[in-house]
């Protein structure tokens, strides 16, 4: 247990604008589940690139069981047999599930020896019960899905190091838990993992050690045993607010969208929507919970006009917005926030500003008569970083260098800029530090109070529960029930969102 | 042993250094077959050189051949910054040159030089647009594959081509040989130099990438078509209508194209004959390329390869060699530019025994 089997000296990485790691000195000891935290832009995922050999470091060694090495790229650290996961994940969507757990790998011949694949899978799968559809193609499975193929590529790999940049952040609770369990019994044979997370409480759940960086540095670490959440949080951000969740808005009568009966086909047979009713009231904030993949992306894409409906109305204050195209429903009032940022929030390699004024780009003052007016876009992306608290280095630079909860807080922000009269939002919070989770259901709040409306889409029940007056559950493309927050709890939520009648 | 790293961006150096590269590699080809050949290939590559720059005529007529180019580079440039891969300008070109002859040969009664030029080159650009927008239509209603029907239009339009210049439109008196008439004056581009054939089309091609710059810069349009061209999933979710873009582009495409055709016929050639130079459309796509689809690049890659064909023509007469040549050039540095994409993304690294 004491070996330490990686360990990092005073690693540093300089990128043109800003200093991503500095003096990081890091041991991950054999067999220990290791927490990395730190507010958005700490460095956690550059320093995690480094050691899996994306980028180099501007100075510092690494070493492996003791010796100095040099991982110049993926490659190399899957030899020293480091295995990585990303934030977003790589697969590809249209290959198969088993085509993307070999991809790369020279041992299955050019003609893919599948069963050869098959047979190691069964043997993860005995191992770890991990069990996945080999044959079906990656854009039809879940996320969670998705997150358990990633972690077969790894092992397939046979990794002895296991990287997972926040692993949790598209999951479920029950999908935690039991990527939970795959991650204990990983430990048991002896492999040690890097798990970087913005939740707490599965840092007090599942981590041995806790290494906390911030703008860079590593600041601390220290054995789970010896700390608490409050203390985590501190060392995290310096000081946590507390949320004013207090409902000022008045209950409202009138139905500011209303859906009726919409059906809607998709390519993945089951996903589709099954002639959902739905009616939401003026300032309310509406959740929709539901295990990713039960019709509610179909829900909302139909809504704001992403997706084609084969039957049924939309109604949105009066007006049948109806198969309307996206502007329209947009300038009627419609905003979105969608689940996926990197497939369709952002042109990830355009610029900071090119995304930052996807929404209004076409109305004075960013132009005029056809013509685009780029100061005022950048004054507008300023002002927008600055209000949004977006750490942004250079905004000509192509957006995907942004860390994770960065771009996800400029989409929130140029969303929210838009003043919507109903502000569609699902998973928010996804990938953002504790403060920025704080700071935006915070302003999630504000908006209600201020009689807009708000349908919330997430796996996250805490926040469902949380932030929503009525909350929606979605299963199978169908709504199951309606329940008022105050008499819905955790419990009877998972329960239906499982399909289980109550 | 050597390696590939993934980069994050690219080094300004290397995108320079690239296209270079590419074209030596395609001379370094060039020559080796006209070693084949028996003939010093040095002496070739100096006659080239001499009859594309070595004097102010040669020049002139390296303008000449730069002109199509830019004009066509200039629109392909919008379509393929949508990744919207239009092979057909060599079509696009041709249904110009077809458009804008009907009006010199058979509607020029009674029309003053500028209102007929202006019709030619109205009519022209119709006809290219036309003929880009059939492809682009099938590609939005029926999701047909524009690399594919593109190129088919292609072969449709050159045997429209054939079949007026054999049939219908034929010069009852060019001793069969499958030409039109002569156009009357009223139908030829005014040249701006004398001595040399550069005519007015020089200007139609400066403002063209004028235009496109500027629209690709500074417009709305430009801004959509670059959403567009990263990421049409997030294009949609913004409200940019895809499909509007892209037939917006694909006629502007066309219709430079068409211009094209027309600035041909009614500058150079002064009637309609199956040999009208719509290869332009072919070289224009690795115009394009060796560009980085910048408009103001292109005008220094169409003079270049303006260059390489008319010193290509020259040397061809004076020296025997097969114009052919100057084709395997063009293809050699297209592959070795479309395989340096690679460098551009990854970096290569050589691998030391342990690490
Ligand atoms: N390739 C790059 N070029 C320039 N800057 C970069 C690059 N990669 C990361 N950065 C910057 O380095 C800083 C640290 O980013 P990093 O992605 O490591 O943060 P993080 O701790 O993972 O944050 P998050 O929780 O939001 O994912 C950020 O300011 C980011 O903009
Ligand atoms: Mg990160």
């Amino acid at each position: 247990m004491d070996e330490v089997i990686l360990e990092t000296r005073n690693i540093t990485k300089v990128f043109p604008e800003t200093i991503a790691n500095k003096d990081i000195s890091f041991k991950l000891r054999k067999g220990e589940i290791h927490a990395l935290l730190g507010e958005n832009g700490a460095g956690k995922t550059t320093l995690m690139n480094i050691l899996y050999g994306i980028y180099l470091p501007t100075s510092g060694d690494i070493l492996i069981k003791g010796k100095k090495v040099i991982i110049k790229n993926p490659l190399d650290a899957i030899r020293l047999g480091i295995g990585m996961i990303h934030q977003h994940f790589m697969l590809v969507d249209t290959l198969t599930v088993l085509e993307n757990i070999i991809l790369g790998l020279k041992e299955y011949g050019f003609v893919i020896d599948k069963k050869a694949v098959k047979k190691r899978l069964k043997e993860i799968e005995n191992l770890y019960s991990l069990k996945v559809e080999p044959d079906v193609k990656v854009w039809q499975t879940a996320v969670g899905e998705q997150q358990k193929i990633e972690i077969i590529k790894v092992l397939f790999r046979g990794a002895d190091i296991l990287i997972l940049d926040e692993p949790t952040a598209v999951l479920t609770p029950q999908e935690t838990q039991s990527l939970f369990k795959i991650l204990r019994k990983m430990k048991e044979d002896g492999k040690s993992i890097i798990f970087i997370t913005h939740k707490l409480e599965e840092v007090m759940q599942i981590a041995d050690t806790i290494t906390v960086l911030r703008k860079g540095r590593l600041i601390k670490t220290l054995p789970k045993s010896e700390t608490t959440k409050s203390q985590l949080a501190e060392l995290m951000v310096g000081k946590t607010q507390t949320l004013d969740f207090s409902r000022k808005r008045p209950k409202s009568n009138e139905e500011i969208l209303k859906i009726e009966n919409l059906t809607v086909h998709s390519d993945k047979s089951l996903k589709s929507l099954k002639g959902v009713s739905l009616s939401v009231f003026k300032g309310e904030i509406l959740g929709i919970a539901g295990i990713s993949g039960n019709g509610q992306k179909e829900l909302v894409q139909t809504v704001v006009g992403l997706k084609k409906a084969v039957q049924g109305k939309v109604v949105f204050n009066g007006i049948d917005i109806t198969n309307k195209p996206p502007r329209y429903i947009a300038q009627a009032g419609i905003n979105y926030i969608p689940a996926d940022r990197l497939a369709m929030g952002v042109a990830p390699n355009l610029s900071t500003i090119d995304n930052a004024i996807m929404r209004r780009y076409y109305r004075f003052p960013l132009s005029k008569r056809g013509i685009m007016n780029y100061r005022k876009a950048l004054a507008y992306t300023m002002m927008m970083a600055k209000a949004y608290k977006i750490k942004l280095d250079n905004p000509f630079a192509p957006i995907k260098l942004l860390s994770g909860g960065n771009m996800q807080k400029l989409i929130l922000a140029r969303e929210i800029l838009e003043n919507p009269k109903l502000l569609i939002a699902s998973y928010p919070t996804r990938g953002l530090d504790i403060a920025s989770t704080q700071f935006f259901r915070q302003k999630l709040i504000d908006i209600a109070n201020k009689g807009k409306t708000i349908i919330l889409v997430s796996e996250d029940l805490d926040e469902v529960l949380s932030l929503s007056d009525r909350i929606a559950v979605m299963y199978e493309g169908r709504i199951v029930g309606i329940l008022n927050a105050k008499e819905a709890d955790k419990n009877r939520l998972g329960l239906m969102m499982a399909g289980v009648k109550t | 042993m050597f390696y590939f790293e993934k980069r994050q961006q690219t080094p300004g150096y290397l995108k320079a250094l690239i296209p270079i590269i590419s074209l030596l590699l395609g001379l370094f080809i060039g020559a080796l077959a006209i070693l084949i050949t028996g003939i010093n290939p040095l002496l070739v590559y100096k006659g080239l050189f001499l009859n594309a720059f070595g004097s102010w005529y040669a020049f002139s007529e390296t303008l000449v051949a730069a002109v199509p180019l830019i004009l066509i580079t200039s629109g392909l440039i919008v379509v393929f910054r949508m990744n919207v891969w239009n092979i057909g300008a060599y079509g696009q070109y041709i249904m110009g040159a077809i458009f804008s002859s009907y009006f010199a040969l058979f509607a020029s009664n009674g029309l003053s030089k500028p209102v007929m030029l202006t019709v030619m080159v109205i009519a022209s650009m119709v006809g290219g647009a036309i003929w880009a927008l059939i492809p682009t239509l099938l590609k939005i209603f029926w999701e047909v594959n524009e690399v594919i029907t593109t190129l088919l239009l292609n072969y449709i339009a050159l045997y429209i081509l054939k079949f007026l210049m054999y049939g219908p439109w034929k010069n009852p008196s060019s001793y069969g040989f499958p030409l039109s008439k002569t156009f009357p004056d009223t139908a030829i581009l005014p040249i701006i130099f004398k001595g040399t054939r550069l005519t007015i089309a020089i200007i139609f091609a400066l403002l063209a990438v004028l235009v496109v710059w500027f629209l690709i810069k500074k417009s709305k349009f430009g801004y959509e078509v670059r959403v567009i061209g990263d990421n049409p999933l997030a294009a949609r979710y913004a409200g940019i209508s895809v499909n509007r873009n892209i037939i917006i582009g694909m006629a502007i495409s066309g219709a430079l194209a068409g211009l094209a055709g027309m600035t041909e016929v009614s500058g150079i050639v002064h009637y309609l004959q199956v040999k009208i130079g719509a290869d332009y459309g072919y070289t224009s796509i690795i115009v394009a390329w060796i560009a980085y689809l910048d408009p103001l690049i292109t005008v220094l890659a169409s003079v270049l390869f303006g260059g390489l064909a008319s010193g290509g023509y020259s040397i061809q007469i004076t020296m025997r060699v097969s114009y052919g040549i100057v084709g395997l050039i063009e293809s050699i540095t297209l592959f070795s530019l479309v395989g340096a994409q690679i460098f551009l993304n990854y970096r290569i690294r050589w691998k030391n025994g342990s690490s």
